[in-house]
């Protein structure tokens, strides 16, 4: 592996002095003079025709400053899939019905938030309940309720992935099973619930905008969408965010309504959501039924696998789409599948809508295939990590017509693992059980549902004359470290120090577009914009040095540690800042500059590199209980080259707690489209008691397709952490389970059916 | 109707007239300012709001501001000196301790009222203690790692002040 | 060999299945509409996919393409 300067090397946090001293300014800590607090009018049925509706009465409440509804609305369709329009299919407010219970009716501006709730029970709304749907089976059916009237059966995308020829390999295989799977949705949670300051003026018709969002991009366009106006008339400016996950990558009702308040009273206007609106109407991962079929040979090897799965996805698509599309092919990875074939459905229902969250489709994904494989194993009889070996793909490897993996050590952690695992745990007591699970994972993605006509990511340098450095791009850190790693890949590349450098990011006014945190992008794609602006500035930067030091064009000066000097001689070389200040004198005066874009191409359909490797888990069952102590947790992962090993090792960590929660406590139980736990009293988030001590071995590789070889790091790791759970379970008592949140009464539940098999099979046997 | 409340906040001290109903974390952050305490539920769920009242972690969001009344609170901006961290903040920071950052402020003042009562803890006696604090980043880990860690700090520090009552060689020649 | 044009638009293909994975994931109303003309149903086509292994929903409306769908000599 290489050796850098500042790449690999662990690096405290650059927004670490302001975070721990609560300095840090989150949207929800912000205030403008003269600035109104709304809050929002939401339905209480889940499917319902708005007969009416009058404000009269709120609007003369005292302390209420503008109220909008329905009337007030643009008319804009907004909605992240804006390559089809149909499927950006969210209005402002509901106009002629609602959909799920919580959808926005109105919103109220007043002098303070508890004017505000107060005028909101004085609006009179006038409904007629209409059939809902909330189960995806039956909203297909031919005879149900329609939740938006484009989209008969309520089929609001399907996906069809396949390869080979399926039928023949299950035809070849010497054993074939099929399992069927309920998989529970489950919210992000992030801890600074939805929020947005929108200031609106009157003079210019220009809107901006402090939002808690994962993308300034999305959100810009997601508003010119909705209220119909130029996307260059918005500015979004993303303070500190307080969490995302997948969950804030959508323009919400905070950020429109707040806008739409703004523009009716002429003040600033925030919206803070509550956690139960976090909880009952932002997005979540989305609850599906799924049903998968793989067929082996006797040695193992895999030859064909089928899988459809129906998802809930709610009321709306947001990013829905897109994570049926990716469940269909993470659920391959990492594994050589000759034949292969995909069917998904995305319904819509009457409830709160599922979209992309941390994993994008992988976390149900693995959890069925991987449970499924290692019940394979079992009865093949074969160890659960010589089947993943046996099936790992290779360097170079293609699923036809989906993805390539250049960088790969699938393999490598694999082997890795079992050395580590039999030295780690060479004895299991009893009702002990340790499971494993393989994956991968994107590193941004390539297809444009967004429509955009910008370059993927951009990155923009300005060279001052004391050479301090700033650097401006619209990438976004959301507490995954990015700030740092930005930091990190620009001083790399120039030869400085991060403390040479000033970042300006998510701020659409002062940079050119990235797309977001989303999909384990940041690192690679912003990464490769950075590099690619800073290495033009470098390049200035060496050809004045190699002007001045007058050496052979065939010789290569380097840039590190604040000199540009001759990678065979380097005490022949020159300052940083002295060449800064030529090249600025030789620039007639004007600062140096460099601007880098990044776009995939030619790279498949999901992405331009992949994340992988193997986690597994020990774990202790209590049989009297049914209670399941997680205990021990190894991962041995390929991220290609690390940037900064402490954030790395962070969202590990942060991934496996996710995942856990998954696999253990997590779920949002809904009734007639009610969900029944809007609170963290109710919905169980892992504690630090709960959370076994992790322990993560590299296997470094170098990606082509990334800066200084880096990849995705750790997004991937949620993916494996409920299904490796349950196949130790599996492994500590034979307890098989076909759905995630294995609860101690399941978990009970599953011991007595397995002890009721067995005896019945034994009383078979004797007779 | 309005009543007085005294409140020593971060060492300096306020007079307020509040609605009995004003909770303590909106004392913080509307009336002094204080943006660092965080709320982030409506069921006194999550520590995110912890301060210290009295020496003691409380959740700022549970607490009705008169129940403070006489008293003093300690926020997170209370806790550097000037320019420079508290060895907490220090322990965070070189031990990646936090992310979004969001819950962070509710970690370090939990962190601190415990090791004010217990400064050398084991890490099941951290995990205890910090049990009511959600945090939805960083897993734990690397908190317990940044407590354990800040507690050694804290104890090194100790070590290396004069002791109180004893005489430095300094004093004795003035002497 | 032989082309098979989708009867609602310009898209060729070679084979029936794969004209029928193709018609099936169109989205305008067109596309469902034409469906009913021949007394199936996108609904029960794209239900009958998705919840049964195999191919059922692609096969029967490949069955239909058979019969419809207009040939394309070769260019």
């Amino acid at each position: 592996m290489r050796e850098y300067s500042i790449i690999g090397k662990p690096t405290p946090n650059v927004d670490g002095p302001a975070k721990v001293t609560g300095e840090a300014a989150y949207t929800i800590d912000m205030t403008l003079p003269n600035m109104l607090h709304g809050k929002i009018l939401r339905s209480p049925y889940p499917h319902a025709k708005i007969i009416s509706i009058d404000i009269s009465k709120a609007e003369k409440f005292p302390g209420v400053k503008g109220i909008v509804t329905g009337k007030d609305s643009p008319g804009g369709r907004y909605g992240l899939w804006r390559r089809f329009r149909e499927l950006s299919d969210q209005e402002c407010l509901a106009t002629d019905k609602v959909r799920y219970i919580g959808d926005p009716v109105a919103a109220v501006a007043a002098i303070n938030e508890e004017i505000a709730e107060r005028a909101l029970d004085l609006i009179e709304v006038e409904y007629e309940p209409m059939p809902a749907v909330f189960d995806p089976i039956e909203a297909i059916k031919e005879d149900a309720p329609m939740v938006h009237d484009d989209f008969p059966s309520n089929i609001n995308a399907t996906r069809h992935i396949e390869w080979g020829n399926v039928d023949d390999g299950f035809a070849k295989a010497d054993y074939v099973r099929e399992d069927r799977y309920v998989l529970s949705p489950a919210h992000p949670c992030c801890m600074e619930v939805h929020n947005s300051l929108a200031s609106f003026d009157k003079g210019t018709g220009r809107l901006t905008v402090w939002s808690s969002t994962q993308s300034p991009y999305f959100l810009q366009q997601g508003l010119a969408d909705a209220l119909k106006m130029r996307e260059g008339d918005i500015r979004v400016i993303k303070p500190h965010v307080g969490g995302g996950y997948g969950g804030k990558n959508s323009t919400m009702p905070d950020s429109i309504l707040s806008s739409m308040l703004s523009m009716k009273t002429g003040r600033p206007v925030k919206i803070v959501f509550n956690r139960d609106e976090e909880f009952t109407a932002t997005e979540h991962r989305t609850g599906q039924h799924m049903a998968i079929k793989i067929g082996l040979k006797k040695d193992g090897t895999i030859v064909a696998m089928e899988v459809k799965t129906i998802t809930n996805g709610g009321a709306f698509t947001a990013l829905g789409a897109t994570t049926l599309y990716l469940t269909g092919t993470f659920i391959t990875m990492p594994y050589k599948i000759p034949n292969y074939r995909y069917d998904g459905v995305r319904a819509y229902t009457n409830t709160v809508w599922g979209t992309s969250i941390r994993g994008f489709g992988a976390v149900p994904a693995k959890f069925i295939s991987e449970t499924q494989l290692d019940r394979a194993a079992h009865d093949l009889g074969i160890d659960p990590l010589e089947i993943r070996l046996k099936n790992a793909v290779e360097p170079g490897y293609q699923a036809p017509g989906q993805y390539t993996f250049e960088s790969c050590a699938i393999k490598p952690c694999i082997e890795k693992m079992r050395e580590r695992a039999k030295e780690k745990w060479p004895k299991l007591a009893k009702d002990e059980g340790i499971g494993y699970s393989a994956f991968a994972y994107m590193s941004g993605g390539i297809f444009n549902w967004i429509d955009t006509p910008y370059a993927y990511s951009s990155a923009h340098i300005k060279v001052n004359i004391d050479g301090t450095v700033d650097l401006y791009t619209q990438a976004s850190d959301i507490g995954q470290g990015h700030n740092t790693v930005a930091a990190m890949i620009c001083a790399e590349e120039l030869g400085i120090g991060i403390e040479d450098i000033r970042l300006h990011l998510g701020d659409t006014a002062h940079t050119y577009t990235d797309l977001g945190a989303w999909g384990s992008r940041e690192t690679l794609m912003n990464g490769n914009a950075i590099k690619d602006a800073a290495g033009q500035v470098k390049n200035k930067l060496i050809e004045i040095a190699r002007l001045k030091l007058g050496e052979n064009i065939a010789y290569d000066l380097v840039a590190k540690n604040k000199r540009v000097y001759l990678e065979l001689r380097p005490e022949r070389g020159l300052s940083y800042y002295d060449l800064v200040k030529d090249a600025i004198k030789a620039n007639d005066g004007v600062p140096i500059v460099g601007t880098g874009h990044y776009t995939p191409h030619n790279k498949g359909m999901i992405s331009p590199a992949y994340g992988m490797g193997v986690m597994a888990i020990k774990v202790k069952v209590d049989r009297e209980t049914g209670h399941v102590e997680a205990q021990d947790v190894l991962v041995v992962h390929d991220c290609g080259q690390v940037i900064n090993p402490l954030g790395a090792r962070g969202q590990v960590e942060g991934s496996v707690h996710m995942g856990l929660g998954y696999g253990m406590c997590e779920e949002m139980p809904m009734d007639q489209g009610m969900v029944l736990n809007p609170e963290f009293v109710d919905y169980k988030i892992l504690r630090t008691r709960d959370m076994p001590q992790i322990e993560i071995l590299d296997v470094p590789t170098y990606e082509p397709n990334g800066p200084f070889g880096a990849k995705e790091a750790a997004e991937a790791t949620i993916a494996p952490t409920a299904p490796a759970f349950a196949n130790a379970v599996y492994a500590a008592c034979g307890a098989e389970f076909y759905s995630n949140v294995l609860k101690p009464e399941k978990v009970l539940k599953a011991i007595r059916e397995k002890e009721a098999k067995e005896k019945a099979t034994s009383k078979a046997k004797s007779n | 109707m309005k009543r007085e409340l005294k409140i020593v906040v971060n060492g300096e001290s306020y007079d307020f007239y509040i609605e009995p109903k004003t909770l303590l974390v909106q004392v913080i952050r509307e009336m002094l300012g204080f943006k660092g305490t965080h709320q982030a539920c409506d069921s006194s769920s999550c520590a995110a709001c912890t301060v210290i009242l009295d020496g003691k972690a409380v959740k700022s969001c549970s607490i009705l501001a008169l129940q403070a009344n006489g008293k003093e609170v300690l926020t997170i901006e209370g806790l550097a000196d000037g320019p420079k961290l508290h060895p907490i903040q220090q322990a965070f920071i070189d031990n990646w301790a936090f992310q979004c950052g969001f819950c962070t402020s509710g970690q370090i003042m939990g962190a601190k009222a415990l090791l004010d009562e217990n400064p050398d803890p084991t890490r099941e006696e951290i995990q205890s203690a910090m049990d009511g604090h959600i945090c939805r980043c960083t897993g734990y880990n690397m908190i317990n790692e940044a407590i354990l860690d800040a507690a050694k700090r804290l104890q090194a520090q100790k070590n290396s002040q004069p002791q109180k009552g004893s005489r430095s060689a300094k004093s004795e020649e003035v002497a | 060999m032989a082309n098979y044009r989708c009867p609602m638009c310009r898209k060729i293909c070679s084979e029936h299945l794969d004209l029928a994975r193709h018609y099936l994931g169109q989205t305008d109303k067109k596309h469902k509409e034409w469906l009913k003309t021949q007394g199936l149903s996108y609904a029960k086509l794209i239900t009958d996919q998705v919840t049964q292994f195999g191919n059922k929903g692609y096969q029967d409306l490949a069955d239909v393409l058979k019969k419809t769908a207009t040939e394309v000599k070769d260019i």
